[in-house]
């Protein structure tokens, strides 16, 4: 882009530095999210569809994140404490985002009664674009703003969210019980509450 | 590489020894191991090295021609709009990311095995040789490319000692026998070499280390957005083999402002002059903000990690207002140039959540719109006179299922293009949607960056080791090992051994420079040879005077002589001396034809000017 022949130099050095990372690297395809040929640039690293789920005992504490919402209230993670969260970072361009939101909307719809909260954390979005996407799928839940990358960052040292979108499952002493990276199904995301709910089947 | 031929010791195989490697033998009788062997010596072969080194350099050649996918996506998806059949081939041979490609790895892993075995086995042979004694004196040593005589009244004995008192004060590395000091100065090239090879492998350490903890990502940045170092801000992201999310760094990054100077005028009008981005960085979560203008070749560092700007553009800002009557997209979103000389740009605008109908739009952005024959064009890269022209659809962007979609695309396979007169949009222009869809207003420009993060740890110690084999090299060419061997025996006729009558002793002095590619062994022999005589003389004031009897013979031909000839005639010496010697590893061996083999040796007694080579030019004493 910038035709400077300098930096045609920097990056061939650049390049040839990092040849053997690119190397080892690529031998594992490359990047995720480079799944389809047309996918050049398209600009966000989409997750590999994984789910983990951490044994009662060992389970990460999740940090204490505090943020706005998209409709201005102060959100803590520290105030959910005592119910079960499910959190989900997500944007409103983000296609798997999109065909998931129905689930979570569902499941959110479902297992209120029980107690769990839901928590979306906006990421790379803007509020008008994002409120329209909650306008559209119903959703019930309110989600942190979060353009600057901040909460995910929060999680980098224990759970670190792998790709958009990332789900997690905090317990109510605030530990993380499972992640799921990539699209949530409703039945897997639904099994997945009960577990930590206590009450599997 | 010291691209020397190698030397192989008695055991080394014959690959490794000339020009043509040896075929397998054919037929019958050949196991499967004969043949691992013989694949692994033309893997480790000097040659094998050679070539895959330079198809190495060769295959990095489309990488610098071609726009790379891990270093400007920008520039790659602009290649597949400029050259649309093209593009899908290069991509299927992987040229958008050479050092990614599978063949790019094939000839690296190749390379690194290639001088690892060479490599290792040699630096286990040059340890050796750092160590090894002196060899054996020669008998003959006037056969030797220098030598000098003279006659001493020391007894033989004490002209040896006082000999090797004399080459231990010049550091030389002694060994003594019967009748015979032998002398080696210059192991320091063994270290060097030394040196040479093991950096040399951790060089490649080094680089495997960079691929296997470090990673490289890029993020387009608009400006007044931040992002944080995590794989979720992140557009593209290509991590080591083992750096798992929870590895990044955790920096955040804003843009506060852009600023780029152009040509305005002559010929390279429109040419960039300066780029500069000013951000503000934060090691950290909690920790201080800092300031920093990011500059081509001027990358930001932050906790190992370089973010380089490798690229900018601009992001035309839109409102959406759809039929209903919500805003349901305000934001800036980034335009890819297609062209240089004007920055015209090209993007996508999705909307996926307004009502009735989900909104696509494709456009461009001219910075300086310019009217060239009714075709509207952007005369310049600045944004002198910024208008955006867009075609509009309606419909379903395939975005609420399937796969992932790129942001810079538009999928119109399930949209209608709205009939919407086209018009340049000047900031605050609207157009209104038919069918009540709602109105789309253009609000502005940002500017983006683009910006390639990388971290490798492996940089600091590839560079180390770079310099440390390019010092062990020059050490290596610049000390030579050589060789200074004294014999002394009775002059003949002499009657009483250890006789304290003046001449009564003979002693010969051979010098031998193993690698004495820059010449100058010959002075310092003379050199030595006139001390060693002088300090022998000093005690014998009664020294007869130089005579044809004490010849000192200097030959001039060494310097044609390359090292593997030096060798062979040491060897040739030795082995005239003892045939049961093994001799200094290194030596090719005796059975040179062209060599003056044991048979030539003569008598001890008879040592003389006489039995010089044939091929020596005889000196100005004879």
């Amino acid at each position: 882009m910038l035709r400077l022949p300098r930096l045609a130099r920097v990056a061939a050095v650049a390049g040839l530095a990092a040849a053997g990372a690119g190397l080892l690297a690529g031998c594992g395809g490359g990047a995720i999210g480079q799944d389809d040929p047309a996918s050049n640039g398209k600009s966000f690293v989409s997750g590999s569809y994984a789910t983990t789920v951490y044994p009662a005992a060992g389970r990460p504490r999740s940090p204490d994140v505090t943020g706005t919402s998209l409709t201005g209230e102060k959100i803590s993670l520290s105030g959910y404490h005592g119910n079960v969260l499910v959190m989900n970072f997500w944007g409103s361009w983000c296609s798997p985002c999109r065909s998931e939101a129905p689930s979570l909307a569902a499941l959110a719809r479902r297992y209120g009664p029980a107690g769990v909260r839901f928590l979306g954390v906006d990421i790379r979005d803007n509020p008008p674009a994002a409120a329209a996407f909650d306008r559209k799928f119903r959703i019930g839940y309110p989600s942190l703003n979060d353009p600057g990358g901040t909460v995910a960052l929060a999680f980098q040292s224990t759970v670190p969210p792998a790709g958009i979108p990332t789900t997690l499952v905090i317990d109510r002493t605030g530990h993380v019980a499972a992640r799921i990276v990539g699209q949530v199904s409703y039945t897997t995301l639904g099994k997945l509450i009960r577990t930590v709910l206590g009450r599997p089947g | 590489m010291t691209a020397a031929p190698a030397k192989g010791g008695p055991a080394a195989p014959p690959a490794q020894q000339g020009a043509p490697p040896p075929r397998p033998p054919r037929g019958g009788g050949l196991t499967i191991a004969g043949w691992l062997r013989w694949g692994w010596r033309q893997l480790t072969s000097m040659r094998t090295a050679l070539i895959l080194l330079f198809l190495l350099a060769l295959a990095a050649v489309p990488g610098s021609i071609i726009p790379q996918e891990g270093i400007d996506p920008a520039a790659v998806s602009q290649y597949y709009q400029a050259h649309p059949t093209l593009a899908p081939v290069l991509d299927r041979l992987g040229l958008f990311s050479v050092f990614g490609a599978p063949w790019f790895a094939a000839i690296y892993l190749l390379l690194f095995l290639s001088l690892a075995g060479c490599v290792l086995p040699r630096t286990v042979r040059l340890a050796g040789s750092a160590r090894q004694q002196p060899p054996r004196a020669p008998r003959h040593l006037t056969r030797l490319p220098m030598a000098a005589r003279y006659q001493t009244a020391m007894s033989p004995d004490d002209a040896l000692a006082s000999a090797a008192a004399l080459l231990k004060g010049q550091r030389f590395r002694l060994r003594t026998g019967d009748g015979w000091v032998s002398a080696e100065k210059g192991y320091l090239r063994e270290v060097g070499n030394l040196i040479f090879h093991l950096a040399l492998l951790a060089l490649l350490a080094s680089v495997g280390l960079g691929g296997i903890f470090g990673y490289k990502a890029n993020r387009l940045l608009i400006s007044g957005q931040t992002f944080a170092n995590t794989v979720t801000d992140l557009d593209q992201f290509r991590p080591g083999r083992l750096v798992t999310p929870g590895d990044l760094q955790p920096f955040t990054m804003s843009m506060t402002s852009f600023q780029a100077r152009y040509v305005t005028s002559g010929p390279q009008r429109g040419q960039p002059i300066t780029y500069a981005a000013s951000v503000r960085y934060s090691a950290q979560p909690g920790a201080q903000d800092r300031s920093y203008l990011l500059r081509v070749n001027a990358p930001l560092k932050v906790d190992g990690v370089r973010v380089f700007l490798i690229g900018h553009g601009y992001a035309p800002v839109f409102k959406v207002t759809d039929g209903t009557g919500h805003v349901v997209f305000d934001q800036p979103v980034p335009f890819v140039p297609v062209e240089q000389n004007g920055l015209t740009s090209e993007g996508v605008i999705k909307v996926p959540d307004a009502e009735p109908d989900q909104l696509g739009f494709a456009g461009v952005f001219l910075p300086t719109a310019v009217d060239v024959g009714g075709q509207l064009a952007s005369g310049f890269p600045a944004p002198l006179l910024p208008r955006v022209s867009l075609v509009s659809y309606a419909g379903n962007l395939g975005l609420d299922s399937g796969p992932a979609q790129s942001v810079y695309e538009l999928s119109t396979a399930h949209l209608k293009a709205l009939p919407v007169a086209p018009r340049p949009l000047a900031p605050g222009d609207s157009i209104t949607l038919p069918g009540h869809r709602g109105t789309l207003t253009f609000t502005g420009y940002r500017q983006w960056i683009s910006l390639a993060i990388t971290y490798d740890p492996g940089q600091v110690p590839a560079l180390l080791s770079a310099i440390l084999a390019i010092a062990g090299l020059l050490l290596s060419f610049a000390v030579r090992r050589r060789r200074v061997f004294v014999r002394a025996a009775p002059v003949p006729g002499s009657t009483v051994p250890g006789s304290t009558v003046p001449g009564s002793t003979v002693v010969t002095v051979g010098g031998l420079a193993r690698s004495d590619a820059a010449g100058g062994f010959e002075t310092e022999f003379a050199e030595l040879a006139g001390q060693l005589r002088r300090a022998q003389d000093g005690q014998a004031p009664a020294a007869a005077a130089p005579g044809p009897a004490d010849d000192a013979v200097l030959r001039n031909d060494t310097l044609v002589l390359d090292d593997t000839e030096l060798d062979a005639a040491a060897q040739a010496a030795d082995d005239a001396d003892d045939a049961a010697d093994p001799g200094p590893a290194g030596g090719p061996g005796g059975s040179d034809p062209a060599d003056p083999g044991p048979g030539a040796a003569a008598s001890p007694d008879t040592e003389s000017a006489e039995a010089h080579g044939p091929r020596h030019v005889p000196s100005a004493g004879e």
